[in-house]
């Protein structure tokens, strides 16, 4: 913190040396204005008016946000995407001008038509001439943000590259055993089988753990081998759309032979026994025991774990194409997705929209994103032949997301368009030997990116879907785990879907779907 | 046979001794009452007979056996506690048979034992009720039911009507009294009470500090103190004592002086602690012969009766006078009478009784 | 009220007097007067008492306005007056939700068990704690059974989940030894109540048995050494003074926990279940939780919770009228 202070005053000092920034053309209001913000992610619970970033900012278009967040709160749910801090911001009955949260494209998109949002296309299209130019490449982005009213009320975060996860394998343990990486999805099957029986850590005993995860989701992705889809976008279980229907991975036959094969390797011993109940520091856990031998997991920080080589001989952790299915198809069915629903929105209080909107419009211009995307020049980052290159001290300061963050840079709760390019500058070695694999073959698939209900839709929707998930779950994991038998229970499984209300879940899927991303 | 026979009795929890050696016999039938200020060891020395404290040295007996490592069931006591003990969960007719299921005697006969009792002790009409719903003397009277049904060789009871109100006390004192000379078992009685002692007791075990200071029949001990403390313990006021040295005819009291009968003459100027009882004084007027002159503070008049506070130079006195219904004439008392026959003597160390040949 | 009692001189003198005193206070001093002579008088007992008034206003009858929103299509924006009265609507989408009925009925099956089980244990570890003569041993074993009441269920849910691993569990480690093939307890539904209910023993019985002890701290010693010199053993003394003793207490704690029978320790299920076992694990907390909360339908969540709310006081007040007709012993 002490550092960023620091940081804070020579930036502070080096603007005022520099008046002409300070006049310059990104500059929104003659008079300083002053704006208050809620700004709540996981990561950073609060606004801080002294991260480098703001007060660059501030200095260049002469906004003032004051930070006014209520319930710093740094519960996000995973499945459902709510947090609780924006409901907190709505029980307390104050709005502030700007709300910036992950997580925040649902309930901007209910609350937005009930008044408590501004809505945004006509102040896009008047004032927000960087942001309406991305729109106009990007229709499909444009159409996922919108609310059922054909409104957009938030400005979202939108990644920038391409891949996220991908299938990791000890190539160490390969070469021991003296087999080759696997191509598909009986090789795999082949090779974790080795893993289990052939000790290849060879301490005599077969405590291998040949397929792990640390979120075990992840284990049913695995139905891709079989042509089967999981969840369809970077939210687990969720819906998917195939030839503009929108249907769920867990309906689908080839979910079904998957999760029929996955109970047998299950019961095999190929997957952890204890993959339900594990958590988060499986892959810790299991790697630095030299016990893990598969998994699917993050390019970044799962290659990071290659330095353990120093500790276990040997040690190679590296990505590997995702295996041919037994219909011939490789699909890595997680990527980065195009638009999240995190970024941020005006509220209905605000008598400043036109200077918000162009606030907003700020992030978007090349000043602005490079701000967001790298930090402060100088101070983080120099020009190098055009390109914004991170200062070496920088990088060595510590994990550069955090810092990035502690910056106030690459804030998801903030609406701007990321550049890949920052996070290739420090990503490991393995990842971006994993990174150029992937990019050989062309694995990914679409996302779905979301729809936004009417009121009636929604009803439906809270009144079908919970139970629904909840059943498929119940089922999905009681399969893997032995408790039933996917090929048996099939007919009734989907007879009991439909009796919770599938079909009218996939009713108001459908209609919304339609308006959203119709011609 | 003896009914309980103590020898050497001693109790210590770890170093701290609190029963120093107690010899005492109770006869069969025998009421014996210990008497002493609180913390005097008699309840501990009541306890040891009964079992529930260990016995650290010494012998005990009953009827003839020696029971200190016989478990209190097995020793045939039956024992009344100060609160009762009542189960409040128990109707009076289950309280008093509690004793009877545990030694697993026959229903029938337990249902006449009870009814029995229960009509000795006027309870019939509330043998269904539960301790909650009954008087304080109803309660009490079920305690000693529940002794008495057991027909144990020996009644102990730790100051069974020390939670009674005093008129009820003096009820229930009679009637424990009536249900001895009934029931004629030996019976162990504490109190720190002396008039309880007194009116219960065949003989009074008076202790203090562990010790047996003095045993007798209650006239023995109210007419022959064996020292200062039994002296100061027993009788109502309790007998008034003043430093004193003896002369070749009585006893010098700071400036008075009294004539007392026996051989003193051979003993002046011995100190010694004069004991008179307040109710042996006749008052009269000062400047008469062996009078003790004092200053009247206060009279209590109690109605046939009257207690005199005094004062003789340092010694605070109380004396007892009739009153024939009127306190007026004893406002001016200056001088009480001692019978030179009735002053007791004293060592002034040691506080034993002196006998100097009457 | 000059009637033939009065000229008979059937009123006594004394009783005429009281109430003609009585009369003429009334005239004096109006109700309300005395009202305020009282609190002047007695104001430092109402000052004591208004912390926990306080307390209750503000945490439990002001939440109750809220309670109509079980009754509203809720919007926090529009807030508690302002969204539309819908009706039974919430309760009638409950009662057509199988997943809500299983809960309902989970949550009485664990109750039923951590009654029937988990009920007994902290009495049970009393008596044996009040049987216990070494002191030393006694102050050890006590510390070592209330400690686990004080961890965080998180942490109580990492032992058990760790205690229960198939590969590293202690006792999967045991069932090792005898032979047996390990067992994935945490995914099995047959075994989610056994465990629930056996870690919140593990978790509460020791802390539960303080009031035991209590209470048979309470009891009179002179029964204990009346029952002795009547006669009565260890075991005879237990049975016929101890827990008859303490029979009120049980009876108090039992109707409370009557009271609290919808309320199965939430935060522990959501640590230890897992969607295969939610047949047996689900409960209506956990339902309102993953329903009603995470999804933001708090008017759904708040008709559940009313739900709860009427069984738990339906329970406690059969219960309560049965004990004090039964036993003489009731809460109110």
């Amino acid at each position: 913190m002490r550092k960023l202070s620091l940081a804070a005053v020579l930036l502070t000092g080096s603007a005022i040396s520099t008046p002409a920034l300070a006049e310059g053309h990104l500059q929104i209001v003659d008079e300083p204005l002053e704006l208050t913000i809620q700004m709540n992610h996981a990561r950073y619970p609060i606004y801080e008016e002294d991260w480098p970033v703001e007060q660059a900012a501030r200095e260049m278009t002469n906004i003032h946000l004051l930070n006014d967040t209520v319930g710093a709160n740094m519960r996000t749910d995973e499945n459902t995407g709510r947090t609780e801090a924006l409901n907190l911001m709505l029980a307390s009955g104050s709005i502030p001008d700007i709300v910036g949260s992950s997580r925040i494209r649902d309930f901007v998109n209910q609350f937005g038509p009930e008044g408590a949002f501004v809505p945004l296309n006509d102040l896009i299209a008047e004032h927000a001439p960087n942001i309406a130019a991305y729109y106009a490449e990007r229709p499909d982005i444009e159409a996922a943000v919108k609310a059922a009213d054909g409104q957009m009320y938030y400005i979202p975060y939108l990644p920038d590259g391409k891949y996220g996860r991908a299938y990791w394998i000890r190539t160490d343990w390969l070469e021991a055993l003296d087999l080759e990486v696997p191509q598909t999805v009986e090789e795999y099957e082949a090779v974790l089988r080795a893993f289990k029986t052939q000790d290849p850590n060879g301490n005599g005993i077969a405590d291998e753990v040949p397929f792990f995860a640390r979120q075990w989701p992840e284990l049913i992705r695995l139905v891709t081998l079989w042509d089967g889809r999981a969840h369809g976008s970077d939210t687990y279980h969720d819906f998917l759309v195939e030839d503009g229907q929108v249907s769920h991975g867990y309906i689908g036959e080839g979910y079904r032979d998957g999760i029929s094969n996955l109970a047998r390797w299950y019961e095999e011993g190929l997957i952890d026994a204890e993959i339900f109940t594990r958590g988060s520091s499986a892959r810790d856990f299991l790697l630095s025991e030299n016990l893990g031998g598969s998994t699917h997991d993050w390019f970044a920080s799962t290659g990071g774990y290659n330095s353990l080589s120093s500790e276990i001989d040997g040690f190679a952790f590296e990505a590997m194409a995702p295996p041919a299915s037994v219909g011939g198809n490789r699909v890595e069915e997680h990527r980065r997705i195009l638009v999240k629903p995190d970024g941020w929105a005006i509220g209905y209080t605000n008598e400043h929209v036109v200077e918000t909107i162009k606030y907003f419009d700020f992030w978007f211009t090349e000043e602005g994103r490079r701000l967001a995307n790298f930090g402060v020049e100088g101070t983080h980052y120099e020009m190098v032949d055009g390109e914004p290159i991170f200062t070496q001290e920088f990088l060595d300061s510590g994990p550069v997301n955090r810092s990035l963050y502690q910056a106030g840079a690459q804030l998801q709760a903030r609406g701007y368009f990321q550049d890949y390019s920052y996070e290739v500058q420090w990503t490991n070695e393995f990842a971006l030997a994993g990174i150029e694999l992937y990019d050989q073959g062309d694995y990914l698939i679409p996302d779905f990116l979301g729809v936004a209900f009417t009121a009636d839709e929604q009803q439906v929707y809270d009144r079908t879907w919970g139970s629904i998930r909840d059943y498929m779950l119940e089922r999905q994991q009681s399969w893997i785990l032995g408790n039933g038998d996917v090929m048996a229970d099939w007919d009734a499984y989907l007879a009991q879907l439909d009796q919770l209300g599938w079909q009218e879940l996939m009713g108001v899927m459908q209609s919304a779907y339609d308006r959203q991303y119709g011609d | 046979m003896s009914g309980v026979n103590l020898s050497g009795i001693v109790k210590a929890y770890g170093a701290l001794q609190v029963v120093h050696g107690i010899d005492l016999t109770v006869a069969e039938k025998e009421f014996v009452v210990l008497v002493g200020p609180s913390g005097c060891g008699k309840s501990t020395t009541l306890r040891m007979i009964a079992g529930l404290e260990e016995i650290t040295d010494g012998d005990l007996t009953i009827h003839d056996r020696r029971v200190n490592r016989v478990a209190p069931k097995d020793r045939d006591v039956a024992m009344v506690f100060q609160n009762y003990a009542l189960y409040p969960h128990l109707n009076v007719a289950d309280n008093m048979a509690f004793g009877l299921r545990i030694r697993k005697m026959p229903k029938a006969e337990i249902k006449t034992t009870i009814a029995d009792v229960a009509e000795i002790l006027g309870l019939t009409p509330y043998l269904d009720r539960r301790p909650a719903d009954l008087s304080g003397g109803q309660r009490q009277r079920v305690a000693m039911g529940r002794a008495i049904v057991r027909h144990p060789k020996v009644f102990l009871f730790d100051e069974p009507l020390s939670n009674l109100d005093a008129k009820l006390r003096t009820q229930m004192r009679a009637e424990i009294k009536r249900l001895h000379n009934r029931l004629g078992v030996t019976s162990v009685y504490v109190t720190h009470d002396q008039v309880e002692a007194m009116t219960l007791a065949d003989r009074i075990v008076v202790m203090n500090d562990g010790r047996i200071e003095q045993v007798g029949t209650p006239m023995e001990l109210f007419n022959n103190p064996a020292n200062t403390f039994v002296a100061g313990f027993l009788g109502s006021p309790p007998m008034n004592q003043m430093k004193g040295m003896l002369t070749e005819t009585g006893a010098k009291i700071g400036d008075a002086e009294i004539k007392i009968n026996g051989a003193v003459a051979g003993h002046a100027g011995r100190d010694v602690i004069v004991g008179i009882r307040p109710e042996h004084v006749t008052l009269s007027d000062e400047g008469q012969s062996s009078a003790l002159p004092i200053s009247l503070d206060l009279v209590e008049p109690l109605g046939s009766e009257a207690l005199l506070h005094a004062r003789h130079g340092e010694d605070t006195l109380v004396f007892k006078a009739d009153t024939n219904g009127d306190i007026a004439h004893l406002s001016g008392v200056g001088a009480v009478h001692v019978p030179s026959h009735l002053v007791k003597l004293f060592d002034a160390e040691t506080g034993r009784a002196l006998n100097l040949g009457t | 009220m000059v009637d033939e009692n009065t000229n008979a001189g059937g009123q006594p003198l004394e009783e005429a007097l009281i109430k003609a005193r009585e009369a003429q206070r009334r005239v004096t001093d109006g109700r309300w007067v005395r009202l305020f002579d009282h609190f002047k008088r007695e104001w430092q007992i109402y000052a004591m008492l208004l912390p926990t008034i306080i307390w209750f206003v503000v945490f439990l009858y002001k939440p109750m306005y809220g309670l109509q929103i079980a009754f509203k299509d809720y919007s926090i924006f529009r807030g508690v007056a302002d969204s539309p009265w819908i009706g039974w609507e919430h309760f009638q989408t409950l009662f057509a939700n199988d997943q809500f009925i299983r809960a309902v009925r989970n949550t009485i099956t664990i109750s039923f068990y951590n009654l029937l089980f988990g009920f007994p244990a902290p009495i049970i570890l009393a008596l044996m704690f009040n049987e216990v003569m070494h002191a030393t041993y006694k102050r050890t074993a006590q510390t070592i059974v209330y400690l686990p009441h004080f961890i965080s269920s998180v942490i109580i849910a990492g032992i058990v989940i760790t205690a229960f691993s198939p590969t590293a569990g202690i006792i999967n480690t045991f069932i090792g030894w005898l032979g047996f093939d390990p067992v994935y307890f945490l995914t099995q539904p047959q075994w989610f109540r056994p465990i629930f209910v056996g870690t919140g023993i593990w978790q509460e019985a020791g802390f539960g048995s303080i009031v035991f002890l209590a209470a048979i701290a309470g009891v009179n010693p002179s029964l204990y050494e009346s029952a002795v010199v009547d006669g009565a053993n260890r075991w005879q003394m237990m049975w016929k003074i101890t827990i008859p003793s303490i029979l009120p207490t049980i009876l108090i704690m039992l109707i409370i926990r009557i009271g609290n029978v919808m309320e199965v320790s939430f935060e522990l299920v959501i640590l230890l279940y897992q969607p295969s076992t939610y047949e047996t694990a689900d409960v209506v907390n956990t339902w309102i939780y993953r329903q009603g909360l995470q999804s933001g339908q708090y008017d759904l969540a708040a008709a559940a919770g009313l739900f709860n709310a009427v069984v738990a006081f339906v329970l406690v007040m059969t219960a309560n009228t049965l004990s004090r007709r039964f036993s003489r012993t009731s809460l109110w």
